[in-house]
């Protein structure tokens, strides 16, 4: 083999060699050079992932664990708390659940997150010495804590210290809180009909909105939006309820449970508790660097216009800073869910904690982790989708 | 190293090589020569291998990779240590001491096995494993056996690639409550009961409350001290898991013993049992047999103690299950096995009954489906001849 190929191949060359002597040879053409170098590279990467996921193939056979994607169809054999999820669906339902379960955690998470983060890092520039330093103090201690000891300490502090069932703390029957979690009353009704609801609110919110700014533009009389927009979607919720018939059921106490209502889960609420402290501790950081990236000048020409400290703020600085504060800050957002992992500790059925629990019940490891990493994946490309498309939308137009 | 990789590596470098060839500049005699060495190198590897193993195709390399020349047993003699997947806190089955050393049964049955193959009760490298991560490191060759308070099952058996030897402890699964909180589990209607995370107590207790036309909610985690947790702050309602454990779990309770009780259902067949690799035969017959070793001598009577004078007994049965030289002949079944190996597990580490005394009984546990045939329990060796 190492005699016979290159011969044929040397006629070719020295034929072009013939009818362009005066062209640059082309092991010297840097663009010949450059996708050889290229190409050579991408070989060795499909060589190298061709190897590894041969060994995995000839291994796994050998040892008689299945490759394939089958054990999706395969019954779980466990429920997950607060689910109707049955222990004879198929893993795929399982992981569906994880997957919305991980979605719940990380929605509100990045909600909450940047909330408190971003009031945290402006109280890091605050005037007054107390919120400055609380708020460092916040940020140090936070944010060089490892993030599962927090979980932990979370669940161990906040909800294992809560009272039993029988004596909760309790409001009536509007707030029950015990160590199984806190209930609400809650609208009795299938989701989709609460979530209809709720566009047609959203809906209605939005033409008032639109309405206002139209007013506000042509007359130049505030808009005053929130005073409008508020009353007129709590009375499409109320009434749109109360004509759709759906009920409220308020929690109570039967024997060692609570029924009724909504009940809001206590390693959901611990696991939350800990993602948002510790990124919004990352997020402050964030924003104070970008506030501080903003010019001087912008904030005191604000002042100089009579501007509230409040008004400087929302209306000058902080549109500045978030331009430079959105990549960094969809990088935490990324963490934080995939952060949220991390609630397979305290028994928060996630993604992570509902794949590890059906290859503790006979799935085979690889082919579920592969899984598992793709759905991760395709939440992250999500995120970063959103990240980006607020990135470009905020960005100055430039030439 | 696979073919796929030589071959691909081999087109690589005489792509490359074509390219230098064809060029008549002083460049190409320059690379050339590197271009043959690198195919001298490659033809060379090339015969070595034909000559070891004509026909040799990838599976039988990567076997080789993790197995050495044959069974395991081989490579375990070689290594002159057992590699035992175990756990560092189950009171009873297998707890790491402060010293660094393991005590319990089923770090006993580990010992059993060293005594049996390596001739040395005490040349055992026991691993410590996370439940969850057991059968990959069984796996991936990372122990030689997991004796680690493992249930066999059929999909474990065929899906995780193990193979399950004779049962060493029949266990099964109960709950625990607080004393006084529930009679029994029909009284369990929508309770919390926390498990052990990634094993089959889960879908047990999902299942005999589906049964029972209960409603329950399984909460489940990885740490046996967050579990207590949960429970002494009543997050949970029951603790389920094997009885044996709930047991031993109950006398370190830190409200005492009499705080807890385990229900009298056992809603599960738990039998508890040693696994190897799949496909290597050589090596669980090794496995097995050594655990049938304690077993045999329970019903023969012979304990670490009595064992020496068992040496000089008339009983043939005993003979030849000692290995003693009768007539100038020696039993040897062809397991691979030392011929004295059933006297090294016995005078090194015990008979059954012995290991379940140090071990189980101290848990206050009865001997129940763990009794020897003779006795109604399920402990029955096949004859050693």
């Amino acid at each position: 083999m190492t005699t016979t190929t290159p011969t044929p191949e040397q006629p070719t060359s020295g034929s072009e060699r013939s009818t362009a002597p005066a062209a640059v040879p082309f092991w010297r053409n840097v663009r010949v050079l450059a996708w050889t170098f290229q190409l050579v590279v991408l070989g060795l990467v499909i060589v190298v992932l061709a190897i590894l996921f041969n060994n995995v193939r000839i291994n796994s056979q050998n040892q008689g664990i299945p490759t394939g994607f089958d054990f999706l169809d395969q019954p779980t054999s466990f429920t997950i708390p607060a689910n109707d999820l049955r222990d004879t669906q198929p893993v795929r339902d399982a992981i569906v659940e994880g997957t919305l379960n991980t979605l719940r955690v990380s929605v509100v998470g990045i909600i909450l997150a940047t909330v408190v983060g971003v009031l945290i890092g402006i109280g890091r520039l605050s005037g007054n010495w107390l919120v400055r330093n609380l708020a460092r103090v916040y940020v140090e201690a936070l944010r060089n804590i490892p993030l599962l000891g927090l979980v932990v300490f979370a669940y161990l502090a906040i909800v294992l210290t809560l009272p039993r069932v029988d004596d909760s703390i309790q409001a009536g029957n509007l707030l029950i809180i015990n160590t199984r979690g806190a209930s609400i009353p809650w609208p009795d009704g299938t989701n989709l009909l609460l979530v209809g609801l709720l566009a047609l609110a959203a809906i209605a919110g939005w033409s008032v909105r639109r309405w206002r700014l139209g007013v506000s533009e042509r007359t130049g009389e505030p808009s005053r939006v929130v005073a409008w927009v508020t009353p007129v979607v709590l009375l499409v919720l109320f009434w749109g309820a109360v004509l759709a018939g759906v009920g409220i059921t308020s929690p109570m106490i039967d024997g060692p449970r609570v029924t009724g209502g909504m009940t809001l889960q206590p390693e959901y609420f611990a696991l939350l508790m800990a993602l948002v402290t510790y990124t919004a501790s990352h997020i402050a950081e964030i924003v104070r660097g970008s506030i501080q990236a903003v010019p001087r000048g912008q904030g005191e020409a604000a002042k100089a216009m009579a501007l509230t400290g409040v008004q400087q703020m929302r209306h000058v600085v902080l549109p500045q800073a978030f331009r430079i504060a959105i990549p960094p800050i969809a990088n935490q957002y990324l963490n934080l869910m995939k952060n949220s992992s991390l609630g397979f500790v305290i028994s928060y059925f996630e993604l992570t904690k509902v794949v590890s629990t059906t290859i503790g019940n006979r799935s085979p490891a690889i082919p579920a982790y592969l899984v598992l990493i793709l759905i991760y994946l395709v939440l992250s490309l999500i995120i970063s989708l959103i990240m980006n498309t607020a990135n470009r939308r905020l960005e100055l137009p430039s030439r | 190293m696979s073919r796929l990789l030589r071959l691909l590596s081999l087109l690589l470098v005489l792509a490359l090589g074509a390219a230098a060839c064809a060029s008549a500049d002083d460049d190409a005699d320059d690379t050339a020569p590197e271009v043959e060495e690198t195919d001298d190198a490659d033809s060379e590897e090339e015969p070595d291998e034909s000559d070891g193993d004509a026909d040799a195709d990838a599976d039988e390399e990567t076997v080789e990779l993790t197995q050495g020349d044959g069974s395991l047993l081989d490579a375990v003699i070689a290594a002159d240590e057992v590699r035992c997947g175990t756990r560092d806190a189950l009171p009873g089955f297998a707890v790491l001491q402060p010293d660094g050393t393991h005590e319990g049964f089923d770090n006993d049955f580990c010992r059993a096995v060293a005594a049996a193959v390596l001739g040395d009760a005490e040349k055992v490298n026991f691993i410590d494993l996370e439940t969850a991560d057991r059968f990959t490191a069984l796996q991936s060759g990372e122990i030689d056996v997991l004796i680690r308070n493992t249930t066999w099952t059929a999909s474990r058996d065929g899906g995780e690639g193990a193979t399950f030897l004779t049962t060493n402890f029949y266990d099964g699964q109960g709950m625990m409550v607080e004393t006084g909180a529930f009679e029994s589990l029909d009284d369990m209607d929508g309770a919390v009961v926390c498990v052990a995370s990634g094993t089959t107590t889960e879908g047990n207790v999902a299942t005999e409350f589906a049964r029972r036309g209960l409603s329950v909610e399984v909460l489940s985690f990885e740490d046996t001290n967050l579990i207590q947790e949960a429970f002494l702050a009543g997050r949970c309602d029951g603790w389920s898991s094997d009885v044996s454990q709930l047991s031993a779990l109950r006398t370190a309770y830190p409200d005492g013993e009499s705080a807890l009780t385990i229900l009298a259902e056992v809603f599960s067949k738990e039998p508890l049992a040693p696994a190897v690799r799949d496909g290597d035969t050589a090596w669980a017959q090794a496995v097995n047999w050594a655990v049938l070793a304690t077993i045999q001598a329970e019903e023969l009577g012979i304990t670490s103690a009595n064992v020496d004078d068992f040496l000089g007994s008339d009983n043939p049965i005993v003979q030849r299950f000692l290995g003693v030289e009768v007539d100038g002949a020696v039993l040897d079944p062809g397991l691979g096995l030392p011929t004295d190996f059933n006297y090294q597990v016995i005078s090194q580490v015990g008979n059954y009954g012995e290991i379940f005394e140090r071990h189980i009984t101290p848990l206050g546990l009865e001997r129940g489906p763990n009794a020897q045939w003779l006795d109604g329990g399920l402990l029955y060796a096949p004859p050693y001849r």
